[in-house]
């Protein structure tokens, strides 16, 4: 009993251990620590915006089901309600309030912003040129409106700010508010004030909106079949954690309740069927610890998709529990079968091992999850179980389970020729398909149904938000530099706006001049005698009452003493675009600039690198995208194919004869060859997730494999060691079966893979690996 | 210059309306004020207009030209005292001229008071009486020899600074446009039948 006891205080030892370490340890979600470190830094900026920049806050909303004027009245209504929750930091819908705040801050601090404040604007003739102007704007047809703001104004710089601040984009207006042209949905634009990764807030605040809506609408006669819309990163955020919780706990749910009543039916006994969880549970918690010691953190991709991958610990259980014979003990079977265990587990860590290598965190954390998961498991299988299978344990019910198995394996002969003839078909599939074998778009891999996603890129296009693909970036060492390099970026960039290279752009510093510009524009500023005595002679001749343009003075007088302006002074929408503008990252500032309409990349990229500072990067976005994209899918591909190299080696280390590891790794190649041709016939496109279930379905078939060599029909355990297989088969068949019904692609993938591979391995391995029967031994 | 000496020959001629002949005319009013007003499909016209606001010392006397083509291109080219170009075009407004820089680009439906403004006169010219009443209330007085369009505006952010426009005419000829401001200032258009070599 000594070695029970200190096996088990080990056990328990190592598993406080791991749990102490998996409680303090962070876990993250933010895509940017997924990607490889040598990622550029234009990646690693936008990577970080993705979760948290500016767009990561836009909520975007389409009401709809209702005559215009009643959609636009449901609108306001809405619009005013959700200004008042502290939840957004601005609500546009097109009417005054939307634009209130930007206004007001272009207004009252129009000389420290505009770009052509220079002394020469306020000299005698500077300013008899701006009267005579706007002479010409009172003698238009606008004259009403524009002689409106003239008395403070003469100098016309609010309306060279508004076309600066994009003032007139968006989408048209119809009884007050935002329309798409046709009239049929109203459209509003959201800023939520917690960034999209803070999804139990957006979560908040996205069911705020939905409250807000159904209130709104009951207060406006006939907008009871109005309906509302929403898009953005939060809401596909949001949709996404609750179609994946939906999905993992009704689909994992029926996958357990399938195993554990095939288990229970073959076990007859609920308390070995929750042993068999032993192995998996203590080796997530030790590869969660081993992945937080050896990282610093664990990404929640690798906690979910980690445990998928060891996965095939399931199997350990049911293999020990399974090949008991009557009359046996756990433990004396444990030593008989742990020779094929041990091995099947080495080839797992073998094929897993490649990802260690990989540039990409992700992989890397998945790697060696799954490696100390499975050595965690396999270990807990061959010291810790054992002792817990009640004595006189039989799986009574799993010899019945395992009939169409014996059934096969006797005509196997029959079945090898299907066999061969599919194999080919498959490859004969796999050489003649046309068009490209891989999904090359990157939606394709995003979580969000296509609808969703159509319905998102609709409504950009309807409220103007434009594609950013397009950037500067640049680092500066401090704020203010980063704010003068940008100035010093706009007359090169206004000029390819003029030459029609580009359709415009946005720097931080039109938001906010450097401090530097600012206090030139002050000292731009003639004092008040001087400006009465420039503006009195430069009205001289023409129609103006001096008099009333006593604003004017009062104004240019306040800005020139006004102490500058700062980031805090930014109203919450400019505040929010223009920290997406100028990042903080690490010890440097990084200035991202979108450009929009570049006509033409290369030519702008020129001008850019020899009048920019140094290190001035053209980033394309999309191209950075693909490039990671491919970067992505070729790791895939040389870790799958290392992997499977490695798992030859290890094979052929423990079966020492090249005919017996043939007789493993052939039907392992030809499942995989068959479920990527079926995959490819079925329409579907070979994602990265379908090759980490192409390795899952080495793993877990290599066990069968060895299984079905080790033993020749009609040896006395060979009906027990069928079960075990056919009862393993069908646990992963049915939890992975079920997986392929998720709406998540990812989860859709890997189960479509695994449940196909798996039981083409069982097929195949059943058919080929399989011994011819010994007469004698 | 903005203007090319061909645009200075302003040539007068006679207005020329493709009003239907008048058969069986019904009892004047406002619907049929705005028929015979639609019938017109372009016209071109000299004008003269005096402001007075505030800000202004003594009234502003501009003169210019006016085209129109139904029913939504209207163009305004002021020439004295400093020269602007005012277009209307599918809803698109663009002010060219002055010493302002490049021109300026609104859109209509962007703005309210911009779009009441443009809007009362378009829609007049054209006839198009849902328009003019989605911006203001409209009545009349008058007689077919001698009417009056009193334009109140509805949206109150148009309102906040126009009072009324008055547009007096006779048949289907508008001869004056009176725009009256909350500030106390007003401009009087009046416009000289006559056609210009300025058509779009």
């Amino acid at each position: 009993m000594r070695p029970k006891i200190l096996a088990l205080g080990l056990w328990l030892l190592i598993l406080a251990a791991c749990g102490v370490i998996a409680g303090r340890t962070s876990y993250r979600t933010n895509m940017a620590d997924f990607l490889p470190h040598s990622a550029s830094l234009a990646q690693q900026v936008l990577a970080g915006q993705v979760s948290g920049g500016a767009a990561s806050h836009i909520v975007l909303l389409a009401i709809s089901g209702a005559p215009t004027p009643v959609l636009a009245s449901l609108s306001q209504t809405l619009a005013a309600r959700l200004r008042q929750e502290p939840a957004f930091l601005d609500v546009i819908n097109g009417d005054e309030p939307s634009f209130a705040g930007v206004q007001n801050y272009v207004w009252h601090n129009r000389y420290l912003l505009s770009p052509t404040i220079v002394p020469a604007s306020f000299s005698v003739s500077g300013l008899h040129g701006a009267l005579a102007n706007d002479l010409a704007l009172l003698g238009s047809e606008l004259g009403l409106a524009m002689g409106q703001s003239l008395a403070n104004d003469p100098t016309g710089e609010m309306l060279r700010l508004l076309d600066q601040f994009g003032n007139g984009t968006g989408p048209t207006k119809q009884d007050g508010a935002w329309m798409t042209s046709d009239g049929r949905s109203a459209l509003l634009l959201l800023h939520t004030a917690a960034p999209g990764f803070d999804l139990d807030a957006q979560q908040q605040a996205l069911a705020s909106i939905g409250d807000n809506f159904a209130q709104a609408r009951s207060t406006i006669p006939g907008a009871g079949s109005a309906y509302l819309q929403m898009s953005g990163p939060s809401v596909f955020a949001v949709r996404t954690r609750d179609t994946t919780k939906q999905d993992v706990t009704r689909l994992s749910l029926l996958g357990v309740l399938g195993a554990a009543a095939l288990l229970a039916f073959a076990y007859r006994s609920p308390r070995v069927v929750l042993l068999g969880l032993l192995p998996i549970a203590s080796g997530a918690l030790a590869g969660i610890a081993a992945v937080s010691l050896a990282f610093g953190f664990v990404h929640g991709i690798t906690l979910g998709f980690g445990v998928t991958l060891i996965g095939e610990s399931l199997d350990y259980a049911i293999y020990l529990f399974t090949q008991t014979d009557r009359g046996e003990q756990a433990s004396d079977t444990l030593r008989r079968i742990w020779p094929t265990l041990r091995l099947g587990a080495l080839t797992s860590i073998a094929g897993f091992s490649a990802m260690l290598f990989s540039s990409f965190t992700g992989f890397a954390q998945l790697g060696l999850f799954s490696i100390v998961g499975l050595i965690g498991a396999a270990a807990t299988t061959r010291f810790v179980l054992p002792h817990f299978v009640p004595n006189g344990f039989f799986a009574g019910g799993a010899e019945p389970i395992a009939w169409p198995l014996y059934r096969l394996i006797r005509h196997r002969r029959v079945a090898r020729g299907a066999m061969a003839v599919a194999l080919l078909a498959a490859i004969l599939a796999l050489f003649t398909h046309r068009g490209g074998m891989w999904d090359d778009n990157l939606l394709d891999l995003s979580p969000i149904p296509a609808t969703t996603q159509q319905l998102d890129q609709n409504l950009r296009h309807a409220l103007g938000v434009p594609d950013q693909r397009y950037f500067i970036v640049f680092q500066a060492a401090d704020a203010q530099e980063a704010l003068q390099e940008s100035e010093a970026l706009t007359p090169t960039l206004n000029g390819l706006v003029a030459a029609h290279q580009l359709g415009g752009f946005t720097l931080p510093s039109a938001i906010l001049p450097s401090e530097k510009t600012q206090r030139q524009h002050q000292l731009a500023l003639p004092d008040a005698t001087t400006l009465r005595t420039n503006f009195t002679q430069a009205a001289a001749g023409l129609p103006f009452n001096a008099q009333a343009f006593a604003p004017f003075f009062a104004d240019v007088a306040a800005q020139k003493a006004a102490p500058l302006l700062t980031p805090a002074d930014l109203p919450p929408a400019l505040a929010l675009q223009f920290d997406s503008l100028l990042v903080h990252h690490g010890a440097d500032w990084v200035v991202m600039a979108p450009l929009r309409d570049v006509i033409d990349p290369s030519g702008v990229a020129h001008a850019l690198a020899a009048a920019g500072p140094p290190g001035l990067a053209f980033v394309d976005l999309n191209q950075e995208s693909d490039r990671l994209l491919r970067n992505f899918q070729s790791q895939a591909v040389v870790l799958a194919v290392a992997g499977s190299l490695v798992i030859l080696l290890v094979l052929s280390a423990g079966l020492r004869a090249p005919s017996r590891v043939l007789a493993v790794a052939a039907p392992l190649a030809a499942a995989v060859t068959m479920t990527s041709a079926l995959l490819t016939l079925g329409g579907a496109k070979l994602s990265i997730f379908m090759v980490a279930g192409f390795l899952l379905i080495v793993a877990i078939g290599s066990n069968y494999c060895l299984f079905f060599e080790r033993s020749a029909p009609g040896t006395p355990g060979w009906p027990r060691a069928m079960a075990s297989i056919m009862l393993a088969n069908l646990c992963t068949v049915a939890a992975y079966g079920l997986l392929s019904f998720s709406r998540i692609p990812v989860l859709h993938d890997i189960g479509l893979t695994v449940a196909t591979g798996t039981f083409l391995s069982l097929f195949c391995g059943a058919v080929f690996s399989t011994p011819a029967v010994k007469e004698v031994r | 210059m903005i203007f090319g000496p061909k645009t200075r020959l302003i040539v007068v001629l006679c207005l020329f309306t493709n009003a239907a002949p008048a058969a069986a005319q019904p009892a004047w009013g406002l619907l049929p004020l705005m028929q015979s007003l639609a019938q017109v499909r372009t016209a071109s016209a000299r004008f003269t207009e005096r402001q007075t606001a505030p800000i202004l010392r003594a009234p502003l006397i501009s003169t210019g030209t006016l085209t129109y083509a139904a029913p939504s291109y209207l163009r305004k080219t002021t020439l004295t005292p400093v020269p602007e170009i005012f277009t209307l075009d599918h809803g698109e407004v663009t002010l060219a001229g002055g010493t302002s820089g490049g021109p300026h680009v609104f859109a209509l439906n962007q703005d309210p008071r911009i779009a009441g403004l443009v809007e009362g006169i378009r829609a007049t010219l054209a006839g198009d009486l849902p328009a003019l009443d989605r911006f203001y209330t409209v009545s009349m007085t008058g007689s077919e020899a001698g009417w009056q369009l009193h334009l109140l505006p509805k949206d109150p952010s148009l309102a906040h600074f126009l009072r009324s426009i008055t547009i007096s005419g006779s048949q289907g000829r508008i001869a004056t446009i009176d725009t009256e401001s909350r500030d106390g200032g007003d401009s009087l258009m009046s416009i000289q039948p006559g056609s210009v070599n300025d058509a779009p």
